[in-house]
C-alpha cells in the first residue's frame, strides 16, 4: 500500500476515533486493563517474594559420622548432579558449632562446656526452584553417606500453591478481558462500519481492494486498544508508585518489584495485549459486517 | 464480453431468480434487459460485476469465469466495469468532483491521473461547470450524470445500468439515454435493465426479455412489448 494512501486511510480512522462511541470503548478497555494489570502486578510481586523465599529454601543433608573426606567429596558431587540443585556447600563440624552459637546468641555460653563437638557434618543444598524440593530431598536421602535430610516442605508447598492459583486467576481474567474488551471494540467498529456503509458499497463497486477497505477499521481498533492499554498502564503505574512508597514506610522489610526493566516489560506486555484486543475486535466486526 | 451458460441463481428461501439463462453479449453491444418486476433483471446484471455468483451454470466476463476468480482478482474485475443504479448512490457529503475522484482514489490512482481523468469524465457528462456543487444541489438527471461520470472515469469495458432512468422524467431520461449512447459509441459495452417502454421502442437496440428467470425473447432490433 502506498504511503499517500496510508495517510488518507489513517486520517479516516482518526476522524472516527474522535466520536463518542470510540471514546467510550477506550474508557471501557482502559477499565478492563486496569483490573487485569493490577492482578498482574500482585502476581508479579508475590512471585518475586516467593522467589526470594525460594532462594532461602535450603535442604540440609546430614552426613553419617566420621565419613572419610574422599567419600564426603563423592557425596557432594552426587548431590550437585541432582536436577534442580543450584549449589552445594559443605558445612564442617566447627562451622556447624559456630552457626549454632550464633543462633543461640546470649545462651551460647554453654557450648564452650561441651566435652566434644556433637554436631554432624552436613551439606547446605540450595535449589533452582522451590517446587523441586521434595524430589531433591528424596534423591539426596537415597545417597550412601547421608543420614538425614531436613527442609520445610509445608511452607514451600503452600507458597507454590498460592502462586499457582494467583497466576491462574490472572490468566482467567486476561482471557475474560480479551473476550470482553474485544467485543466492546468490535461493537464500536461496527458502528463506524455502519456509518460508512454507503462509502463501503461504492468502494466495492469501483474495485477497491479488501485491504484498502479494511485498513481504517483495523487501524481504529488497534488505536482504541493501544490507547485503552496505555491509559491503564499510566494509571496503574502511578498507583503502583504510591503503593510502593506506602509499603516501604509501613513494612520496609517487604521487598517489592521496582526495577524499571521488569516494570517496562509489564507495560509493553499490556500495550501488546491492547493491540491484540483491538485487532481481534476489528476483525470480528469487519468479518461480520463487511463481507467483501 | 459477457457469456452466460445455463445460469441459475437460487436465493435463500428457494427463490429461483434465474433459471437457465443463456446469453452472449459482444464487445460494443448495447443491450436492454426488460421484463416484469421480479423477473431477474437485477440479478442478471449483478452477475456481470460479480455482485452475485451463479448457483449453477457459468458466467464469463471478458473471458474469465466470475465464480473462479480469486479474492484479489474480484476488485480488478470491478475496475473494468462501471455500474449505475436507479438511486445514483452518490456520497452526500462530497462535491461532484470528489464523488467522481473517489472512484479513482480508492483504487490508489496517482494524483496526476485523477487530475486528468475526473475533469474529462465530468465534461463527458456535461457537468464540468458543476464540479464543486454538492449532490443535493443537483436535479435528479444531473445526479445520475455524476454517477455516470464516476462509472466511466476509469474507462470501463462494460457499463452496467440498472434502471438508470427509473426516477427521471421522460425528457431527462432521454438525455441520459443520449449520454449512454455516446459512451457506447466510444466502444464501451452497455447493458441496461429498464421498464421504460418509450426508450426501448425509440432506440431500437438489442432487447433481451426475461420472465420468471428465463430468457423468453432476444431480438437484434427489438421493441419493449411484452404481455405484462
Ligand atoms: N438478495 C436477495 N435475496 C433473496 N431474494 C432475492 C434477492 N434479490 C432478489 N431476490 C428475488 O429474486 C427475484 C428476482 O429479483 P430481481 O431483483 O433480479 O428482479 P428484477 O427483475 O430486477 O425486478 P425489478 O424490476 O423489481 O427490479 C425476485 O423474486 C426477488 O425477490
Ligand atoms: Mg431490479
Amino acid at each position: 500500500m502506498k504511503l499517500r494512501t496510508m495517510r488518507l486511510l489513517s486520517g479516516q480512522a482518526v476522524r472516527s476515533l474522535k466520536k463518542t462511541p470510540s471514546v467510550t470503548s477506550i474508557i471501557v478497555v482502559m477499565a478492563c486493563m486496569i483490573v487485569l494489570s493490577s492482578f498482574m502486578l500482585v502476581a508479579v510481586n508475590l512471585t518475586h517474594i516467593g522467589s526470594q523465599f525460594q532462594a532461602d529454601v535450603q535442604i540440609r543433608a546430614f552426613l553419617v559420622p566420621d565419613l572419610p573426606s574422599d567419600a564426603v567429596d563423592r557425596v557432594g558431587g552426587a548431590i550437585q548432579g541432582i536436577p534442580g540443585v543450584a549449589s552445594v556447600r559443605f558445612v564442617g563440624k566447627d562451622e556447624a558449632l559456630q552457626r549454632l552459637g550464633k543462633q543461640l546468641g546470649q545462651d551460647s555460653f554453654f557450648l564452650a562446656d561441651l566435652p566434644r563437638n556433637p554436631l554432624p557434618e552436613s551439606f547446605d543444598i540450595s535449589l533452582t526452584r522451590a517446587d523441586v524440593a521434595d524430589e531433591v530431598a528424596a534423591a539426596t536421602l537415597e545417597l550412601d553417606g547421608i543420614r538425614d535430610v531436613r527442609y520445610a516442605p509445608k511452607l514451600v508447598d503452600r507458597l507454590v500453591g498460592v502462586l499457582r492459583i494467583l497466576w491462574g486467576v490472572t490468566g482467567a481474567i486476561a482471557a475474560l478481558v480479551l473476550v470482553g474488551a474485544s467485543l466492546i471494540v468490535s461493537n464500536t467498529i461496527k458502528l463506524t462500519v455502519f456509518a460508512r456503509r454507503k462509502e463501503i458499497e461504492i468502494m466495492k463497486l469501483v474495485g477497491a481492494t479488501d485491504s484498502f477497505i479494511l485498513f481504517p477499521f483495523v487501524l481504529e481498533g488497534i488505536i482504541i486498544g493501544l490507547l485503552g492499554a496505555g491509559g491503564a498502564a499510566a494509571i496503574v503505574y502511578a498507583g503502583y508508585q504510591g503503593v510502593v512508597k506506602w509499603i516501604s514506610s509501613v513494612a520496609p522489610f517487604m521487598s517489592v518489584v521496582t526495577d524499571s526493566s521488569r516494570l517496562g516489560l509489564a507495560v509493553i506486555v499490556m500495550l501488546c495485549f491492547g493491540a491484540v484486543v483491538g485487532l481481534i475486535g476489528s476483525n470480528i466486526s469487519t468479518k461480520r459486517y463487511l463481507k467483501v | 464480453m459477457v457469456n452466460m451458460y445455463g445460469v441459475y441463481k437460487v436465493y435463500p428461501g428457494n427463490v429461483e431468480a434465474l433459471r437457465g439463462v443463456n446469453l452472449n453479449i459482444d464487445k460494443g453491444d448495447f443491450v436492454f434487459i426488460v421484463g416484469p418486476s421480479g423477473s431477474g433483471k437485477s440479478t442478471l446484471l449483478s452477475m456481470i460485476y460479480r455482485g452475485a455468483v451463479p448457483t449453477r451454470g457459468h458466467v464469463l466476463v471478458s473471458g474469465r469465469n466470475i465464480a473462479r476468480l480469486r479474492w484479489h482478482e474480484v476488485p480488478m474485475l470491478r475496475r473494468r466495469i462501471g455500474v449505475i443504479f436507479q438511486d445514483y448512490k452518490l456520497l452526500p457529503d462530497r462535491s461532484v468532483y470528489d464523488n467522481v475522484s473517489f472512484a479513482l482514489e480508492v483504487i490508489e490512482a496517482s494524483p496526476k491521473e485523477i487530475e486528468k481523468k475526473v475533469p474529462q469524465a465530468l465534461s463527458m457528462v456535461g457537468l464540468a461547470h458543476k464540479a464543486s456543487a454538492m449532490p443535493e444541489e443537483l436535479a435528479g438527471g444531473e445526479q445520475q450524470r455524476v454517477a455516470i461520470a464516476r462509472a466511466i472515469v476509469n474507462d470501463p469495458l462494460i457499463l452496467v445500468a440498472d434502471e438508470p432512468t427509473g426516477n427521471l422524467d421522460p425528457d431527462t431520461a432521454l438525455d441520459i439515454m443520449d449520454l449512454l449512447c455516446d459512451i457506447n459509441l466510444r466502444g464501451t459495452t452497455v447493458v441496461m435493465a429498464t421498464h421504460n417502454q418509450v426508450i426501448v421502442d425509440t432506440m431500437r437496440k438489442r432487447v433481451v426479455q426475461l420472465e420468471r428467470g428465463m430468457v423468453v425473447r432476444d431480438e437484434r432490433w427489438g421493441a419493449y412489448c411484452y404481455e405484462a
